[in-house]
């Protein structure tokens, strides 16, 4: 009995929409540093102009830049720069990257590294721990603890910032496995119930009560924190842009949320979540 | 000598299923207690806001129920025609029906990320229709159809062979032995079947992770390609990796909640069905 | 039964008939399309990388290194510590439950196992991540763990999990040993324990087998409440076979990989791709071993009764 209603009323709950307009949908995936300002502008356009649009964040930049790729959405978010091995997969695709703000990438660590003494790390000293050169935080003068990193999937726009910065190209990436994390979420989640525990993590995230994010020790001695002015005069070395993709210019639908993210309207959302606007990189 | 052996075995079980039974009030009183205050009817029938982090769960509920509802629609046809053809055209005994059991039970047991990799297989790459919520529910409904079947062809095969010689001896044929003697009596394993698949399908969330949902934003599928649904399974193992904002810690329990109350619900309307099938079973 | 079959065979079969036949047909149809294609799609993979996949212990798929070994590792470790901490819990609550509970009490009781077995595993793995995760840290600290998310973690969850299937099937198997025997042993002056032990056990113990490889092959397959806690490490293989430290590090199971990124990443890679898809290969072989076997003694019990 139960039943027979649901079949029915699906039905006619299917058939009603399909009936009422044939609207297109606006498929969005990708990037989770990206994904909060995207999906809040989203919601707004929703109420202003009845876009239905779909966000998702499975597999990250990767994933979105593939989806993308694939054809399987329309917009791809990406908290880091297209890289030839993109182009190369997809030679038929005219990726077209908007600029919608920047952000940095910073090594966050938990309570119990920042309150025994680790504020900064020089590059190499991120470098040996990354290729378990380094195993204990007082090999850096820290605390007597072994380093737990909890390493970016592959795939996600942070990690490939951060490979990009310490190796280069990705291809040089020497081949060490790590206990991963996926979304910036997760990251943050695992560092703040850890000890001992350093991540990367999208510099804004860190709110600096449960997770706390180093400064990098240039090679000349300055401590660099990533902080929103350094990270606007770029001297902050994993600054990054973030980007919404798209294959070939804007257009529909597509073209009214970008055009609505990199406008002034978006600038408290951006702001909220820690992020710069294009504005503030002037 | 006899007599310490005997309490020891009776203290040792009785100590393990005491442990159980903990551990299941321990269990329910940890979903129950950190999911309770967020069960509003403002939860239940709001749409998510603030990527999840606020707001309700309104289309993740609706999606779950057109992906178990799909599911069952797709899994009934194909588990009657297989729990029929076990009990009812296969003989007793022999080889072929045996072995289509023992394939049945098999298939119960398959892992439920493998239905989800078919489905990246055959509905995203073979046929490239996107994210769909007609690819989670049929994958769902291949799913159960085991769990219907064994259920009903145990059944099936319960009811007496004099029913069934007796129908044949008045010149009915197997199609309407079917319909006006076995299915009559199987309504309640074929209903009890069904939801106890249901049961299971709500929770899933490995073969409607890639091929049916996505996080935010989808209402009412309008179509079949390119038209995913929310869910709730998918919507809490997303934000188990973010248990930080408070907002979003209790909008995650309270999902947990709803969707164990929904899979609670669905089994229990098995029982009182089950136990039509045992008092059934013990008077043919 | 046979009278049927002469008397119907000369008739035209009817429309249900042929619906059924069509019916289970197309499904088993079906399910050998789906593993065709799946073993197709894995060919490129195994033709390239033979054995190596099974065996090889480094995984780094952008250096096309593939070697399971260590979710494999992780995979079965994980099942089996599961399975020594759920089976004598689920048998002897099963013993319990068949044995000395009283009557009007056991539907109550079955009915409260099925609730454990209701919850859906990602609630399972949200537990495991907020709760479960943390208190292993804590009660494993004097062992210096490296956090929360290890091999053991990921097995205690998996073991609560695999608690009710492996109870449920354990107490059938008890009540098909007919009441008449325990009775009979009554008579003969045997106490519960003598009768437990001497009739009921030796009778049950395929059944009861089964259920415990049952059980192995739930925590086999089991994905989502496993890649929440089990920090997805890969290539964790030990130096000697019963070396125990591996249980409080992170580790990678066959089905934790598939949960991750690499099933989205690798569409446009055949060989990557065809990694993955291995891996299912390897998990349904692993996994159909322990299962058959279980079926295989349940229905070795029932037919002997």
């Amino acid at each position: 009995m139960l039943k027979l209603h649901f079949k029915t009323w699906l039905i006619a709950a299917l058939l009603a929409p399909v009936s009422l307009n044939a609207q297109e949908i606006l498929r969005i995936n990708g990037s989770t540093t990206v994904n909060p300002v995207v999906t809040e502008s989203a919601e707004i356009l929703k109420k202003e102009n009845g876009l239905t649009i779909h966000v998702d964040t499975q597999g990250g930049s990767s994933g979105g830049i593939s989806a993308l790729g694939d054809g399987r959405v329309d917009i791809a978010m990406s908290s880091r720069p297209l890289n030839p091995a993109d182009q190369a997969k997809y030679p038929k695709v005219k990726f077209h990257p908007t600029k919608i703000g920047a952000d940095a990438v910073a090594m966050i660590v938990s309570k119990d590294v920042w309150n025994g003494g680790i504020k900064a790390l020089t590059r190499n000293q991120i470098k040996g721990i990354y290729e378990k050169k380094i195993t204990n935080w007082q090999q850096v003068g820290g605390p007597n603890r072994r380093i737990a990193f909890f390493n970016k999937e592959p795939g996600r726009g942070t990690w490939e910032v951060f490979a990009k910065w310490l190796y280069g190209k990705i291809e040089n990436v020497p081949p060490v496995a790590h206990p991963e994390v996926g979304a910036n979420e997760e990251a943050r989640n695992k560092v703040s119930t850890s000890h001992g525990a350093i991540s990367q993590l999208s510099a804004a995230w860190a709110d600096g009560k449960t997770v706390f994010a180093l400064a990098i020790q240039s090679d000349d001695g300055k401590i660099i924190p990533p902080t929103a002015e350094h990270i606007a005069k770029g001297d902050y070395p994993m600054s990054r842009s973030l980007w919404l993709i798209t294959n070939g210019p804007p257009t529909g639908n597509a073209k009214t949320l970008i055009d609505f993210v990199i406008s002034e309207r978006t600038h408290d959302i951006i702001h909220k979540h820690g992020y710069l606007t294009l504005a503030d990189l002037k | 000598m006899r007599n310490p052996f005997k309490h020891l075995m009776h203290t040792a079980t009785a100590l393990s299923a005491a442990s159980v039974f903990t551990l299941i009030i321990a269990v329910a009183y940890l979903i129950i207690s950190r999911g309770n205050h967020a069960i509003t009817w403002e939860f239940l029938t709001a749409e998510s806001s603030e990527a999840g982090a606020s707001g309700g769960i309104r289309w993740q509920i609706l999606g779950t129920l057109i992906l178990i509802v799909t599911s069952a629609i797709v899994a009934i046809p194909f588990a009657t025609a297989l729990a029929l053809l076990h009990s009812f055209f296969l003989k007793p005994r022999s080889l072929s029906r045996r072995t289509l059991g023992f394939t049945l039970q098999l298939f119960n047991a398959v892992p439920s990320i493998i239905f989800g990799i078919l489905g990246l297989i055959i509905f995203t790459r073979l046929l490239d229709w996107g994210k769909s919520w007609l690819a989670g529910g049929i994958l769902l409904g291949i799913m159960i159809i085991p769990t219907i079947a064994i259920m009903l062809a145990h059944r099936i095969a319960a009811l007496p062979r004099a029913q069934i010689e007796s129908a044949t001896g008045l010149g009915l044929r197997r199609g309407q032995i079917i319909r006006s003697v076995i299915m009559p009596q199987s309504v309640a394993a074929l209903l009890s079947g069904t939801l106890l698949g249901l049961a299971r399908a709500a929770g899933e969330t490995a073969p409607i992770l890639f091929v049916a949902t996505i996080f935010s934003g989808a209402t009412m599928p309008a179509g079949i390609k390119d038209q995913p649904v929310l869910a709730l399974p998918y919507h809490i193992f997303v934000l188990a990796q973010d248990s930080f904002q408070d907002s979003a810690r209790a909008n995650l329990w309270g999902s947990a909640l709803v969707l164990v109350a929904i899979v609670t619900l669905l089994s229990a309307l098995a029982i009182p069905l089950r136990h039509k099938l045992h008092n059934a079973a013990d008077h043919a | 039964m046979s009278t049927t079959a002469t008397w119907q065979s000369r008739r035209p079969p009817d429309l249900t008939t042929c619906l059924v036949w069509s019916g289970a047909l197309a499904f088993a149809l079906a399910m050998l399309i789906a593993l065709g294609l799946w073993i197709a799609q894995a060919s490129p993979a195994i033709s390239e990388y033979g054995q190596t996949l099974v065996t090889g212990q480094q995984w780094f798929y952008r250096h096309q290194l593939f070697g399971a070994a260590g979710m494999i590792y992780g995979s079965i470790v994980v099942s089996l510590l599961a399975f020594l901490l759920a089976t004598p819990l689920a048998f002897g609550t099963a013993i319990y439950l068949s044995e000395y509970l009283p009557a009007p009490a056991r539907p109550w009781a079955k009915t409260a196992v099925e609730f454990l077995a209701a919850i859906p595993s990602v609630v399972y793995g949200l537990l495991g991540v907020i709760l479960l995760r943390n208190w292993m840290a804590d009660f494993l600290s004097p062992f210096d763990p490296l956090s929360g998310d290890m091999l053991a973690t990921a097995a205690v969850l998996l073991a609560v999990m695999i608690l009710p299937t492996v109870t449920t099937f354990a107490e059938d198997s008890l009540r098909t040993v007919p009441a008449a025997q325990r009775l009979a042993a009554r008579a003969l002056a045997l106490n519960k324990s003598q009768t437990i032990r001497r009739i009921v056990l030796p009778q049950a113990w395929p059944g009861m087998v089964g259920a415990a490889l049952l059980g192995i092959g739930r925590a086999l397959g089991e994905t989502i409440a496993v890649f929440l806690v089990i920090g997805r490490l890969d290539n964790q293989f030990p130096d000697h076979l019963f070396n125990p430290s591996l249980l409080i590090e992170p580790g990678q199971t066959l089905t934790s990989k598939r949960g991750g990124p690499e099933t989205h990443i690798p569409m446009g890679a055949p060989l990557h791709w065809g990694a993955i898809l291995s891996l299912g290969l390897i998990l349904l072989i692993v996994s159909a071993l322990f299962v058959i076997t279980g079926i295989l003694l349940r229905r070795l019990q029932k037919t002997r009764s």
